[in-house]
């Protein structure tokens, strides 16, 4: 009934036919894993407590982590790779010197993991970049799981796999965007090939078990909670009439989001607790910004964000100030047109930090700022195609569509 | 005082069997071995101790797994480092890549050779035993620069240029030690200069010289881990800077040699420490006769050993303990502080040598 | 084998050039550091431009662990996106999850008991202590002293071995919900969080010894590093960073959530925006945390720790924001809701980002050990800034 396991590839040799040189070697090599110093992100974290005093990796003799790839044995992948890190990683694997040995920790690394749907930057899963030797599930695993799977790692080498890398798969040679549409291929092929070995199953199930009458879902009760009343805060600074008045003084044709017609009286029905949503027109933008900043009654010298949201017909453009010493905050939002690419003013000139909120808008919405010094693409490589954030964007070469 | 035996009695017995110029050969053949023996021993051994040291310090166990208290641990290292494909990238300069990681071995090992590991185990005595160290010391740091320059990749550039500027400057402090003691014993023959501290505790020169002696000891040890590039002075493998700075580039043999060098050299500074301040293999005397008899009875190179383990320790202590130093401060600190401090020592040891200021 | 060269050039910013430095023909070089190196972190990129040793110019390269967080927002639910945050800052992970409940239950009207509240308020604090231990960990190991990294990393195990007896998770919490908690704290949290204090004064004690007043440490960074209160404002820095520089932005107190205005702390400032203000700042932290710990857990109040459940979250048309304090800083979430299950958008606002943005200024005219000194007081978690 059950499928035979899949034969390992590496050749396992009985005891009698390892000579003492071979177990020497092999001895060796499983006690000496030196690791790389590498990790993307909270796996890093729980790889870092492996090597500290509770569980001290050292104890396997694992505490030379090199810093250099050409004196390392061992990578273990502790994070998510995405497809801009998949060429460096390649370069890391290459610059090891063999017999070089991969451990994947936690799940991102085996197969994509959390961000294995609707991502359209992540690999799903390590090994289709490099070989890998041993799999530590968890999201991020354990210290102990990650002892425990270089204890098995160092079995597998003992074993007879000193001769070289444990894995006799080649690296990933072509361009990294290639990879990503192959994901996507693999996921509809093994989805179609689970709902029929799932259907099969079910079929089997029912022929075997006639009078089976389906499964009562109990619920556990939990206890009961009383409802509870939010406790009202109001907003620092200036009350929000108050500067909306400000504002219309200087800007007569000042909007704001979601109150129609807006008049003083509806401002003030809001209660303490609203935040001012001016809609400004593209004219007026950097105009009242530079208002805001530098009005003494305001001074909103500070930008907390600056974003957009893409409303499939138009864009709006949200910046996000707020005043140090006084303490009110205000949204600032700009409506821009659903062109290829929008302009709008820069505010790099304002707020040196918002350079970097720019670069991140553009790259994410495609929206151009006229007067920013270093319009780059901030976090995606500069052949991507489209702007992700924007709704129209699809890619379905990258990314996995959530099923459900 | 008991005259000490020079020669050894396996020589003497050589000698005695074959034609002169065939004993001297088979004489060197044996202290070659004999060294090189203790280069590959002295390294594992400190490469485990180290390793334990540094997980006692860190509340850890350190290696547990291979052999006893992990005592096989450096050997796997070794194996596994001796099996490892050794990569050249396109881009070195072949020849000063290969050669570079063999000069910082030949170094320490060369220094080893003058050493007086006890009354009559000593490869060779020159005269001028100290300029000797001071001049084969320098291959090391030879290496370091070689090394960096050849391995074409700008973190060990940087580092082996880090290399070259503090090792030179620490040279400087570190001679004008070495200088104070000559200066004292009247002699520069290392075997000369443990005999010229035979007696108690007090006779050794980091006691014998008032204050100087001290102020030398120290700072011997401040500018003897700069040359080990041991932190918190290893400013070129800086790890946290440049990724292991003049080695980044080095894989497998090349790379085991730097690091075997590292810790044979840190041997060889320790034992040299150990002879020029704290009587080298003479056993500690108190004083007192039943005690001092029994002291004297343990052989001399357990005595040395004993002191050079001990200065040992200390660099381990402080690499552990403390962070390092910027280039910038850790040359200010040579160039206006540890230099005229050892030129001021020199200067005060000078006056005690000369109106007899030591203590008897 | 990969776009090499040409694609490097591709990514630096249009004025980047190396010029020549002296008459000798010495010319300026850059240096690639990371994306993997040691003290980045991470996987963060700095095309350092050098003359010599001194660093003239630094061009942080990001991107290298962008996951498409805020793109996964879009298809899953409100809640759903809280196990998302847990992955962004992973050191504050708690703090982030509050900050999603908070725009979750700002939208829908959800009031948190007031045990919930202080369970937060503890929660949160034990999570700026942990992540502030291993953040002196790490700065000890970046400025060479290998053997804080595991003094700090014994330390934390402590708070991390409550959080699992807390959510039964180390690192990536998912434990507060809209309304509260996941669920009650157990019976032995009190007595080990007052077990966890008096080991904590102990250890800062034994902290203070060994860095805090050593004089390479004081060497090493004093006077490095100086990000001035304009610059720091203007950069929109925020958390420790801002804070040494004397920017008195501390959402706790500035606009103060769950119930941080019945605890009595003190912010600290400092003067001169260097590295050993940060550090100072940070060390000070933990101080006035375990203070609010004292404070809270003298007055532990009695059940219900969360509130009545929605039958579903779905969020009234409108935009929502919440802003916490990380132990890094401001972490912000704007969410745009449709009247639907899903947010039409979300956006979280890493302290990261910003405080990284202004490593350029900070660094420049220094050495490469200060900008590795530089980027270990940021106390930046690349994957928060990459999202």
């Amino acid at each position: 009934m059950i499928p035979e396991p899949p034969k390992s590839p590496i050749p396992v040799l009985p005891n009698t036919m390892m000579n003492p040189v071979d177990w020497v070697v092999g001895w060796a090599r499983a006690n000496s894993l030196w690791p790389l110093v590498f990790g993307t992100s909270c796996c890093a974290i729980e790889m870092m407590a492996t090597a500290s005093s509770d569980n001290d990796w050292a104890r396997f003799g694992l505490e030379v982590a090199r810093a250099s790839p050409r004196q390392a044995d061992l990578i273990i992948l502790a994070g998510t790779i995405v497809e801009k890190m998949g060429s460096r990683l390649i370069t890391l694997y290459e610059q090891m010197p063999g017999p070089k040995y991969v451990i994947a920790m936690g799940a991102c690394t085996i197969s994509g993991g959390p961000f294995y749907y609707d991502s359209y930057s992540v690999i799903k899963g390590a090994d289709r970049l490099i070989p890998v030797d041993v799999y530590v599930p968890g999201c991020p695993p354990r210290p102990e799981a990650l002892l425990y799977g270089v204890m098995k790692l160092q079995e597998l080498i003992r074993k007879g796999a000193w001769r070289n890398s444990l894995t006799h798969k080649p690296i990933y040679r072509e361009p990294i965007s290639d990879l990503m549409t192959k994901c996507a291929a693999d996921w509809e092929e093994k989805e179609k090939k689970k709902q029929e070995e799932m259907k099969e199953a079910q079929e089997r199930f029912k022929v075997e078990n006639p009078d089976y009458k389906g499964y009562v879902i109990k619920r556990v009760v939990g206890p009961k909670f009383e409802e509870v009343a939010p406790t009202p805060r109001p907003e620092r600074g200036l009350p929000q009439v108050e500067l909306f008045n400000i504002l219309l003084e200087k800007f007569p044709a000042l909007g704001v989001y979601s109150v129609p017609e807006v008049t003083r009286e509806k401002i003030a029905e809001l209660g303490n607790q609203y935040v001012l949503d001016v809609v400004v027109s593209r004219e007026d933008y950097l105009p009242l910004i530079r208002f805001l900043q530098s009005d003494e009654r305001l001074r909103m010298n500070y930008l907390i964000e600056l974003t957009a949201v893409d409303w499939k017909d138009h864009f709006d453009v949200i910046v996000h100030l707020l005043s140090i010493d006084k303490g009110h905050k205000i949204f600032v939002r700009c409506s821009l047109p659903h062109d290829e690419h929008p302009e709008i003013e820069s505010l790099s000139d304002l707020y040196a930090g918002a350079n970097w909120h720019e670069r991140e808008t553009y790259d994410f919405f495609g929206i151009q700022f006229k007067g920013h010094p270093d319009l780059r693409r901030m976090f995606l490589e500069d052949d991507f195609p489209g702007h992700p954030l924007r709704k129209d964007f699809v890619d379905p070469s990258r990314v996995v569509v959530r099923p459900y | 005082m008991t005259p000490l035996s020079i020669t050894h009695p396996l020589g003497d017995w050589i000698r005695q069997q074959l034609p002169s110029p065939f004993a001297a050969i088979a004489n060197g053949l044996i202290a070659v071995i004999a060294i090189a023996m203790l280069v590959v021993v002295t390294a594992i051994f400190l490469v485990w101790l180290e390793r334990k040291v540094c997980a006692r310090f860190q509340a850890r166990l350190g290696p547990t797994r291979v052999g006893p208290f992990g005592l096989l641990q450096p050997v796997a290292d070794a194996i596994k480092l001796l099996m490892k494909e050794n990569i050249r990238p396109r881009t070195v300069d072949q020849l000063a890549y290969f050669l570079a990681p063999l000069l910082p071995i030949t170094g320490s090992f060369l220094v080893l050779i003058v050493i007086p590991f006890d009354h009559n185990l000593q490869v060779l005595d020159p005269d001028a035993g100290i300029v000797y160290v001071t001049a084969v010391s320098g291959m090391g740091i030879l290496g370091v620069l070689i090394g960096g320059w050849g391995s074409n990749n700008k973190y060990s550039l940087l580092g082996s240029m880090r290399a070259g500027a503090q090792l030179f400057s620490y040279e400087l402090s570190m001679v004008l030690c070495m200088l104070l003691i000559v200066m004292a014993s009247g002699t520069a023959s290392l075997r000369n200069i443990v005999l010229s501290q035979q007696g108690t505790i007090l006779d050794w020169w980091i006691f014998k010289l008032p204050v100087a002696g001290l102020v030398a000891f120290l700072l011997f040890i401040v500018s003897s881990t700069a040359e080990l590039n041991r932190g918190p002075l290893d400013l070129s493998e800086a790890e946290q800077e440049l990724t292991g700075g003049f080695h980044t580039e080095y894989t497998g043999i090349s790379f085991s040699m730097f690091f075997l060098a590292e810790f044979v050299n840190m041997f060889a500074a320790a034992g040299l420490g150990a002879t020029l301040f704290l009587g080298g293999f003479l056993a500690p005397q108190i004083g007192w006769h039943p005690v001092d008899q029994l002291l004297a009875f343990i052989p001399g190179f357990i005595w040395f050993a004993a002191k050079a383990y001990f200065l040992i320790f200390l660099y381990m202590w402080t690499r552990w303990t403390f962070p390092r130093l910027r280039i910038d401060h850790l040359l200010s600190l040579e160039w206006k502080f540890l230099l005229p401090a050892s030129l001021a020592n020199l200067l005060l040891a000078a006056t005690l040598v000369l109106f007899k200021w030591v203590i008897p | 084998m990969i776009k090499a060269d040409s694609k490097l050039l591709s990514t630096l910013p249009p004025g980047f050039a190396l010029h020549d430095t002296g008459e000798d023909g010495s010319q300026e070089y850059f240096l690639n550091m990371g994306p993997q190196h040691p003290s980045t972190h991470g996987v963060l990129k700095l095309v350092v431009k050098l003359d010599g040793e001194k660093v003239v110019e630094v061009v942080p390269h990001l991107g290298f662990i962008h996951r498409a967080i805020e793109k996964m927002g879009e298809n899953e639910s409100f809640v759903q996106y809280i196990h998302l945050t847990d992955r962004m800052d992973y050191l504050s992970s708690h703090i982030n999850n509050l900050c999603v409940c908070m725009a979750i239950e700002k939208a829908m009207g959800i009031g948190v008991p007031e045990r919930g509240e202080y369970i937060r308020v503890m929660v949160s604090e034990l999570q700026r202590i942990q992540s502030h231990l291993l953040w002196w960990g790490s700065f000890g190991m970046d400025l060479g002293a290998v053997s804080t990294f595991l003094y700090g990393f014994k330390e934390r195990e402590k708070i991390t071995a409550l959080f699992e007896e807390l959510c039964g998770a180390r690192l990536t919490m998912n434990f507060f919900r809209p309304g509260g908690s996941n669920s009650d704290v157990p019976e032995t949290f009190l007595p080990r969080v007052k077990e966890i204090i008096q080991d904590l004064k102990f250890a800062l004690d034994e902290f203070d010894a060994l860095l805090t007043k050593n004089p390479i440490i004081i060497e090493r960074t004093r006077g490095v590093g100086i990000l001035p209160k304009e610059r720091a404002i203007s950069y929109g820095c925020s958390g420790p960073v801002a804070r040494a520089s004397g920017v008195d932005l501390d959402v706790r107190k500035h606009s103060p959530y769950s119930v941080y205005d019945r605890f009595e702390f003190d912010v600290p400032l400092g003067k001169n925006g260097d590295c050993y203000d940060r550090y100072w700042v940070r060390m000070e932290e933990m101080r006035q945390s375990i203070r609010i710990l004292e404070q809270a857990s003298a007055h532990f109040p009695p059940d219900p720790y969360r509130s009545k459940e929605k039958p579903n979250y779905k969020v009234p048309a409108g935009s929502y924001f919440a802003s916490v304090e990380t132990a890094r800083g401001l972490f912000c979430t704007y969410m745009v809701s449709e009247n639907a299950m899903k947010p039409y958008r979300i956006k979280s606002r890493s302290p990261n980002f910003s405080n990284l943005s202004a490593i350029n200024e900070m660094s420049a005219g220094g050495k490469i050990a200060d900008l590795v000194t530089i980027l270990s007081t940021l106390d930046i978690i690349v994957p928060d800034i990459d999202r």
